[in-house]
């Protein structure tokens, strides 16, 4: 038996998020912990790993949710019974045992000939496995060592390539993974995996995404850490629209330029006006601000004193300094014909 | 031996469209020798149409190079083709659809129309003496039976380069392995990838695109780029500087992201 069925491409994918292991130097409160690790079921995640100090922190666990406990050693299972599954770094051979081996790249793969007798494993690291030549190659001969073990892969990210690495295994070949939110420890992004999962296999496609900017603020408020606003799924920017070809294709039909609607992770597209703005752009943005449309001539006048002022300031300009524009340039236009 | 891959710089195009920054004409010229000395194979200078600023920008980066080719970007697009030649740049870059949604939906035409178009497009460059590439924009959503008749039709007109754009992001190593090597088997166009990071996955979907025979890989600095950002090129150089040969290393790239992060931050 592995961590709920079999382990070969095509059967059920199985992720195990580890973020609750990352907190201890840092420990949340127990609310803050338990929000967060609620967050983690509710987006499609299917067991929450926690520290020990985490879940001394968090005291009961609710029963219909699968937790795992990472500790050092086996023994220490008997302190802490009723876990759905327990990571130790050392070798174990019972049931409900996952033994944690790190392997930093993949030349070390021919070191899993000598556990074949492990029930489940977790193989953290491979890092370069991308980087390599096929890195179908290395899957295929990680199962070839290991043919009858439950084989988690949580591919680690010196590389940039932890996340890719996660959802092919998962896919085509292993379908047990581990990932953590936004990747922080140093592994593949929970939030990328599941939406790479959804789009390429229509993983959990139900599930609920939309709590990702809350979940993302906890997260904030319990690392201290500022997720970057570029950031796959969760970036505070990224379904900002600026380049006139963008601007247009979106307004026509969203997807043209999206891969996926904004709403599905409670984001929403923004328009920015900028340099690289169109006239299309710019009469966009007098529709979102209920502000009267312009004869074609002003607003090419007005896409004209957008890009000087932009590429003078080197950055897009916000609503209200795009209304005050508006009212200088159609001022002087008014002046003009009335003189 | 290494096989040697080729770095085309978009951080003065795709990485500007990233809202938030703007350049001016002189940190344009600056990022361009930076990166001209770096030895990127070609530098994307931005889309000429854009502003009479923009075209002095793009010329002053011209007038500069060194060892790089220069390319400017277009729309598919006689006018727009045309205000690029007079940039006299080393290569046109023309962005033409080619996915369902984006021919029928945001064009609103047909597949015939966007053949016609782009031939016209590219006759009209190349009858000027400039290099063209054509960007097969959403190819990963594409119908890959249209992405082979186009790409011929491309050749027959003289088009040597094609860049496979993942323009929304949402390509897979996998997809992107089977991508390139169903356009490998069946032309005989250098491939070119452009990816972007919607998923977290460009750096490991150019590294399999380059394995699969893409032969040059678009870059940006820090990754800048629409949305998620493009293909971020000192990971992408750090990633497989073992496997491939590169006219850089990621240390030299590091150091040029050090010259150049008040230029670009804003985009971050």
């Amino acid at each position: 038996m592995g961590f709920d069925g079999e382990r070969s491409g095509g059967s059920i994918i199985r992720l195990i998020d580890n973020t609750l292991t990352s907190f201890d130097y840092n420990l949340p409160s127990k609310e803050d912990l338990y929000a967060f690790s609620e967050y983690l079921f509710t987006i499609g995640v299917d067991a929450v790993e926690l520290s020990v100090k985490a879940y001394e922190r968090m005291a009961k666990l609710r029963d219909d949710r699968k937790y795992i406990l990472d500790i050092e050693f086996a023994d220490e299972i008997l302190s802490y019974p009723g876990f759905y599954r327990y990571v130790c770094h050392q070798e174990v051979h019972d049931e409900n045992r996952i033994f944690e081996l790190q392997m930093n790249d993949s030349r070390e793969i021919v070191k899993l000939r000598a556990l074949r007798s492990c029930k489940e494993i977790r193989i953290v690291g491979l890092d370069d496995i991308m980087c390599h030549e096929s890195y179908e190659k290395y899957f295929n001969e990680i199962i070839n060592f290991l043919p009858r073990s439950t084989i988690i892969l949580n591919p680690e990210n010196t590389f940039g390539c932890a996340s890719a690495i996660a959802m092919q295994w998962a896919t085509d070949f292993g379908s047990n993974i581990t990932t953590s939110f936004t990747g922080c420890k140093n592994n593949a992004a929970t939030e990328e995996v599941l939406m790479a999962l959804r789009l390429a296999v229509r993983y959990k496609p139900n599930r609920d995404l939309t709590m990702l900017p809350e979940m993302t603020n906890l997260y904030e408020k319990i690392t201290g850490k500022i997720v970057s606003n570029k950031k796959p799924i969760i970036g505070k920017n990224i379904f900002m629209v600026e380049a006139g070809i963008h601007a247009d294709g979106i307004n026509k039909n969203p997807a043209t330029y999206e891969a996926y609607d904004p709403c599905l992770v409670g984001g929403k597209t923004v328009l920015v006006v900028g340099k690289h703005s169109g006239t299309r752009a710019v009469r966009l943005k007098l529709e979102e601000l209920g502000l009267p449309e312009l004869e074609n001539e002003i607003v090419e006048k007005l896409l004209n004193h957008i890009k000087d002022i932009c590429t003078e300031n080197r950055k897009s300009l916000c609503d209200e300094e795009f209304i005050n524009l508006v009212r200088e340039v159609t001022d002087n236009e008014g002046d003009q014909i009335h003189r | 031996m290494k096989e040697t891959k080729y770095i085309v710089d978009t951080t003065l195009r795709d990485g500007e469209q990233s809202p938030g920054i703007a350049l001016q004409i002189e940190d344009k010229v600056k990022i361009a020798a930076l990166l001209d000395e770096l030895g990127v194979y070609e530098i994307e200078a931005g889309t000429p149409v854009l502003s009479a600023s923009e075209e002095e920008g793009i010329s002053r980066i011209i007038e500069n190079k060194q060892n790089a080719k220069i390319s400017v970007w277009s729309r598919m697009n006689i006018m727009d083709v045309q205000k690029s030649i007079r940039c006299k740049p080393d290569i046109i870059h023309i962005g033409t659809p080619v996915s369902y949604i984006q021919i029928y939906s945001k064009l609103k035409k047909n597949k015939v129309w966007v053949i016609k178009s782009i031939l016209e497009c590219v006759d009209i460059a190349k009858s000027n003496g400039i290099e063209v590439t054509v960007g097969l924009e959403d190819s990963s959503r594409s119908d890959i039976g249209f992405l082979l008749s186009i790409i011929k039709e491309l050749r027959i007109a003289g088009v040597d380069t094609i860049r496979v754009a993942d323009t929304v992001g949402v390509l897979t190593p996998k997809r992107t392995k089977e991508l390139v090597e169903t356009i490998k088997a069946n032309t005989d166009i250098r491939i070119e990838m452009h990816v972007h990071n919607d998923l977290g996955m460009a750096v490991a979907n150019s590294i399999v695109g380059a394995r699969a025979g893409a032969e040059l890989i678009d870059c940006t600095l820090f990754g800048i780029g629409e949305r998620t950002g493009n293909c971020n090129l000192y990971d992408f150089v750090h990633a497989c500087d073992s496997v491939f040969q590169f006219a850089m290393s990621y240390k030299q790239i590091r150091h040029v992201e050090q010259q150049v992060y008040t230029e670009l931050k804003g985009a971050m």
